[in-house]
């Protein structure tokens, strides 16, 4: 065959696939102008909510979530894939807190890499795919219809994002880092053993891409929110909920430049390092980039889920929230104050007194934002004349406590003399795991039971596995972080695969409750698997999206 | 809602609102006591305004991965102990701690943290920190880095004996 022959057929090949790419899409254009045409007639602002709900049977729980790119399609994509990412991240957890069951390494001797990969895995998959999607999830299914979305608009872009973080993630579970979740160089560009750490490059990336697709996200909820908002409801009146999730998303905007920017910087270094790692550079530099983002980060894992609060305690107690503009203010207070405070992380690291003391009175003031918080949860409980303990109730109230102990812990670690004592070990640990548990865990397990009849298409949890997932995720967080938090404080450190053997009793109780924990998201699976086998028994609404604040509704029992 | 139950309502969040700062302040103010005591001290970049007070021994600490080695001088001469460190009760003490490769490829940062002196500073490549402190009780009290530093971080750990 001569040239001339292998040119002119490969170019009719092409042709023919050209023409076929373009038939396929003139049929794709006219089928979707007859499904918007249908969709609008049924008073429908975009046509894949119309195919969703009367096409394919309300089955929210389906590959179909994945294809079409309305809001609330991609926010059941986003908890889909959250909750995936939470049983891996929590079956991590679970084994390494299991191979401390002695002081020398068990379970992983000879093999102690493995515990850290496990552990910086657990980290960095439950904090941005778990916490960050299960928030972006709940923000895109609950937002259109809490400001009554004018027009539906940037799905492409949401679904762009969200395939940009999902495979963010991938690339972090596949690269076997252990690296810890902040990345510190210049171990992250060191190698260890059984090739952990050998592709610390692809960590850098999947963290770059997961930051790269949450902004976009972030933009298009940003601009739902503003522009998209119905006429009818200014923003004095705007669901404490959308609000929670504004400035979250801001607060995001805001400081995720800085780890940007540090993590292509970190990049650089792994081939030629001047960054972090030259003669005229300090690895400081990298940590104090990090922690100007990494405190950021824990206000926007919880402040979604505050939101949540403030809408599940109305709907079962028939109570107005105590304070609408002091909830707003508190939230609001939050951006600004989360900048000021990441030096609090770096207090042992030579920044001296002056600046350990302006870290440490800032980060006193942090806590007033949250005080008023949870005095308005506590002041709408109060005031309500009768409390339906329901679970996503129950969740509430354990999260307000947790909250609280977790606070309480936190705060203490401002003071300069005590951090020396607590700072790197369990004790932070106890504190965040309080907070996270109570709140990021809790929360969206308590919203997720709401929306159960609208996510599964009309089917109904059985509440005695609920009662018990509840109830083992709140004694198990509980007596984990009880025992971190006591063991801590006597010195025991985190991140170590073995430990001085006085510090058994401490890792063991928190073993006792990590295990508890692990058991109790049993029961959530088999509550899912059981319900959605089930046929179909209620109407699949949404206690969310009746009207904004109407006295008190059944909420999805 | 009725116009005094409103003012109850803002009565009572300021109230709180103003105990909560009154318990912050007086923890910031027990901050601002506490830092400013004479035998406080807390993980400070050496420079030149920055200098071991007067009255301490200089104990240089070198964390590399992964062990901790004491350098100090007495009356017999140079001493370095690895994971080990033997000092005198009551005596004023001054650790200037930083970061080497040892016999791996990099220097990282560690974090020296002795527990029952309640005190913590970072081992950082490139700097020289300072933290001083005084031992009060005799006794052996453990040590460890608590900042992770590669798959042997939990080896990295010894005793401090404190003798009369």
């Amino acid at each position: 065959m001569s040239a001339t022959t292998l040119l002119v057929e490969s170019s009719l090949v092409l042709s023919f696939f050209f023409i076929f790419l373009f038939l396929m899409y003139y049929k794709y254009l006219s089928v979707k102008t007859e499904v918007d045409v249908a969709a609008l007639n049924e008073n429908y602002y975009d046509y894949s909510s119309y195919l969703r709900e009367k096409k394919k049977g309300g089955g929210a729980i389906s590959p179909h979530s994945f294809i079409m790119n309305d809001s609330k399609s991609i926010g059941i994509r986003y908890l889909i894939t959250s909750l995936i990412f939470f049983f891996i991240a929590g079956t991590f957890g679970v084994i390494m807190r299991v191979s401390l069951v002695e002081p020398q390494p068990t379970l992983f001797a000879h093999r102690e890499v493995i515990y850290d990969i496990l552990t910086t895995e657990h980290a960095i998959l439950m904090i941005y795919m778990w916490a960050i999607g299960s928030a972006l999830g709940l923000a895109y299914y609950l937002i259109p219809k809490f400001i009554n979305m004018k027009s539906d608009r940037y799905g492409n872009a949401s679904s762009w994002g969200y395939w940009i973080w999902l495979m963010g993630g991938l690339f972090i579970l596949f690269s076997r880092t252990s690296t810890r979740w902040y990345y510190y160089p210049p171990l992250a560009l060191q190698l260890n053993p059984y090739g952990a750490g050998a592709m610390n490059w692809l960590a850098v990336i999947g963290l770059e891409f997961i930051m790269i697709g949450v902004t976009i996200a972030a933009i298009v909820i940003v601009r739902n929110i503003i522009y998209e908002r119905s006429d009818s409801m200014p923003l004095s009146k705007m669901p404490l909920f959308v609000w929670s999730v504004l400035f979250t998303l801001i607060m995001f905007l805001a400081s995720a430049p800085f780890l940007m920017t540090a993590m292509v910087m970190l990049f650089y270094d792994f081939f030629n390092p001047v960054f972090f790692t030259g003669s005229s550079s300090s690895p400081l530099y990298f940590t104090e980039l990090f922690w100007v983002w990494g405190h950021p980060i824990v206000y926007i894992a919880i402040l979604p889920q505050f939101g949540l609060i403030y809408e599940i305690i109305p709907k079962f107690t028939g109570n107005k929230v105590y304070s609408y503009s002091s909830g707003v203010i508190a939230l609001g207070l939050l951006l600004p104050l989360s900048e000021l405070v990441w030096g609090h992380h770096l207090m042992e690291s030579g920044l001296g007194i002056e600046w350990g003391l302006f870290f440490s009175t800032a980060s006193f003031l942090v806590v007033i934002p949250s005080a008023i918080t949870v005095f308005n949860y506590i002041g709408t409980l109060w005031t309500s004349e009768k409390i339906r303990l329901t679970i996503p109730m129950l969740f509430v109230i354990n999260g307000i406590m947790d909250f609280v102990f977790g606070g309480i812990t936190g705060v203490l670690t401002a003071i300069l003399p005590f951090n020396e004592q607590t700072h790197g070990t369990y004790w932070v640990t106890g504190h965040f795991h309080f907070v996270f548990m109570g709140i990021t865990v809790g929360i969206a397990f308590a919203a997720i039971y709401m929306i159960w009849p609208s996510l599964t298409g009309g089917r109904i949890y059985s509440r005695r596995l609920a009662g018990w997932h509840f109830a083992f995720t709140s004694v198990g967080s509980m007596i984990m972080s009880m025992g971190w938090v006591v063991g801590g404080f006597m010195g025991m450190p985190r991140f170590v695969s073995g430990y001085f053997a006085r510090y058994m009793v401490y890792q063991d109780v928190a073993i006792l409750g990590g295990v508890i924990i692990g058991i109790g998201q049993l029961f959530f699976l088999a509550n899912l698997m059981i319900s959605t086998a089930k046929a179909p028994q209620v109407e699949p609404s949404n206690v969310f999206e009746e009207v904004y604040r109407k006295a008190e509704i059944s909420g999805g029992e | 809602m009725s116009e005094k139950n409103h003012n109850n309502k803002l009565k009572a969040e300021a109230l709180w609102i103003v105990g909560f700062m009154v318990v912050l302040a007086f923890a910031a103010g027990l901050n601002f006591y506490i830092t400013s005591q004479s035998d406080f001290s807390i993980a400070t970049k050496m420079s030149g305004s920055n200098q071991i007070p007067k009255n301490s021994t200089p104990i240089i600490v070198d964390g590399y991965q992964w062990a901790w080695s004491f350098t100090y001088y007495n009356a017999s001469g140079k001493q370095t102990s690895v994971d080990n460190l033997n000092i005198t009760v009551n005596h004023t003490y001054t650790f200037i701690i930083t970061s080497t490769a040892g016999s791996q490829s990099n220097a990282v940062i560690h974090d020296l943290y002795i527990p029952q002196f309640g005190i913590q500073v970072y081992a950082v490549p490139g700097q020289n920190n300072t933290i001083t402190f005084t031992p009060v009780k005799t006794g052996t009290f453990v040590l460890e880095c608590v900042e992770y530093c590669g798959y042997e971080h939990y080896l990295m750990r010894g005793y401090v004996t404190v003798v009369a």
